[in-house]
């Protein structure tokens, strides 16, 4: 199989440029291999290089890539330096194959607990309602920030190749830790949004005689606790997700009943 | 206001090149809050545009298709609600829940996509076989093609072709549909919510959402920056006294719960 060679052939120009090239990892995304294409050609170049010699070996190692992938995009360079370390290294394919399937889900877990369930909603809430006040910020601050996390993908890539193993398990341990406190920032952020921008209003009014009438929405649910309907819609949402409700046919009842009861005059 | 031919391209065009960075995640500009401000700058209505984007940007704030997961598209409704907005004149919430069924459309368009997109893994294995590199790419290269060219059509039909129909049929709509929409438009975020509930909340975040609840419903604020900075102050007492040595603890399970 591979030949033990110790000699660096990777440099830093070429980590940039698998950096770069990672954002084709989604570029043939398919339900039965997900990213795998677009996988296996960002780290492309830096194989040929490796395996200049060795078609046989390259040919193993790309085909070996080609199986089940599903990660996560910003955090992919880090997970392919640490590999082209080890084909460098001349380490056994078939380990590095072993290695990658144990880290791709849970780097997918850790970026989608960073990424998607964390800054984008903050970004989201914070930028949502400087547009929603017609200011510009809002958009151009929402690209800034994630143009900063695009740029992870470049360190990312060095610190795979360089560190290995063992950056992950402190990656790890430290994420749980961040993801943890991060978590508090975002369920507080969540709370706010509920309050802001679900909008609930029940427009009946009961007649109760001698030409008076109790508005149920200000008369009754704002004395309780204003925003209770929009907080207690959001939890009805919630427990239907939990029963696992498909999302497109939640979307398409909500519509559909808030059209029934604007026609009863309720909302 | 009608949306002109000219218009009409450019918008098809620019969501071209916005629909490469959703179907590869990189940097984010196909979020709908980057999304409306351009299609409704293009429109000669920026205002509307942002207005849009931060409504839309909320609604799907926590719909993710995480893991290939099928929901809405985000990109297709972002345009549309702009675009509901500009020709009928209705407001950004009833324009959102107009502009839904479109998302719908555009998540079929991918799943057909991401079912076809399986007949790449053939060459790419003979490719692979190869040691050809080069063929891998020009695979990256047709995915990512394919892709604009079908959101290039749908965009150009449900924008420009498509809105004489579409006003004639919002016109039609008795006032109390008009309304049913800008109901729905208001409930709309608590969707995507409730989601971003279903991934972080667990019994012990709870008591953080209610605070972040009633700050934001009893002080008047513009924005949602105050809640964040409270949140951030929360994050930072959880974050250093999950650091202190650790008393012995159960450990709570992994599942979401309250």
């Amino acid at each position: 199989m591979a030949s033990k060679k110790r000699k660096r052939v990777i440099t830093d120009s070429d980590l940039t440029d698998l950096a770069l090239l990672s954002v084709l990892n989604q570029a043939c995304f398919n339900y039965e291999r997900m990213q795998s294409i677009g996988f296996t050609a960002s780290m492309g170049p830096a194989l040929k290089k490796i395996y200049k010699n060795n078609p046989k070996v390259l040919a193993k190692v790309l085909n070996d890539n080609l199986e089940f992938i599903n990660t996560h995009n910003t955090l992919l360079p880090y997970l392919q330096g640490l590999m082209l370390s080890l084909y460098e290294g001349g380490e056994d394919p078939e380990t590095v194959k072993k290695i990658k399937i144990s880290l791709f889900g849970p780097l997918a877990g850790i970026g989608d607990a960073l990424f998607w369930f964390t800054l984008l909603p903050i970004m989201a809430g914070i930028c949502a309602s400087l547009s929603s006040q017609g200011n510009v910020l809002g958009p151009i601050v929402f690209f800034l920030v994630f143009f900063v996390a695009f740029l992870l993908r470049f360190p990312l890539a060095k610190i795979g190749y360089k560190t290995g193993t063992a950056a992950l398990d402190k990656l790890q341990e430290n994420t749980k830790r961040v993801s943890n406190a991060a978590s508090v920032l975002g369920v507080t952020i969540l709370g706010g949004l509920i309050a802001t921008y679900v909008t609930l209003t029940v427009k009946t009014t009961i007649d109760i005689g001698h030409d008076a009438t109790v508005n149920l929405q200000t008369d009754f649910f704002d004395k309780i606790l204003p925003n209770i309907l929009p907080f207690a819609f959001t939890f009805l949402i919630y427990f239907l997700l939990r029963k696992k409700v498909n999302t497109t046919v939640l979307i398409v009842g909500i519509i559909i009943i808030s059209i029934l009861f604007s026609f009863l005059g309720i909302l | 206001m009608e949306i002109t031919l000219l218009q009409g391209i450019i918008i098809t065009i620019v969501i071209m090149i916005i629909v490469v960075d959703r179907h590869l995640e990189a940097l984010f500009i196909f979020r709908p809050i980057i999304v409306c401000p351009i299609v409704g700058a293009i429109l000669g209505d920026l205002n509307t545009g942002l207005l849009a984007g931060g409504i839309v940007e909320l609604a799907f704030a926590g719909i993710a298709g995480i893991g290939g997961a099928s929901v809405p598209e985000a990109l297709l409704t972002s345009v549309m609600t702009v675009v509901f907005a500009h020709i009928t004149g209705n407001d950004v919430a009833t324009s959102l829940a107009l502009a839904y069924p479109f998302g719908v459309l555009m998540q079929f368009t991918w799943t057909i996509r991401n079912t076809a997109f399986t007949a790449f893994n053939a060459p790419a294995e003979r490719y692979a076989k190869e040691g050809n590199v080069k063929g891998l790419m020009k695979l990256c290269f047709y995915g990512i093609v394919i892709t604009m060219i079908i959101t290039g059509i749908l965009t150009f039909l449900s924008v420009y072709a498509a809105q004489a129909p579409l006003k004639a049929f919002v016109e039609a709509m008795p006032d109390w549909v008009i309304n049913g929409f800008q109901v729905a438009g208001g409930l709309l975020p608590a969707v995507g919510f409730a989601m971003l509930l279903r991934v972080t909340l667990k019994g012990k975040y709870v008591p953080y959402l209610l605070a972040g609840f009633l700050f934001a419903t009893f002080i008047q604020i513009d924005n949602v920056l105050p809640v964040a900075i409270m949140g951030v102050a929360f994050a930072l007492m959880e974050y250093y006294r999950s650091g202190e040595k650790e008393p012995v603890t159960i450990k709570g399970g992994e599942e979401s719960g309250i």
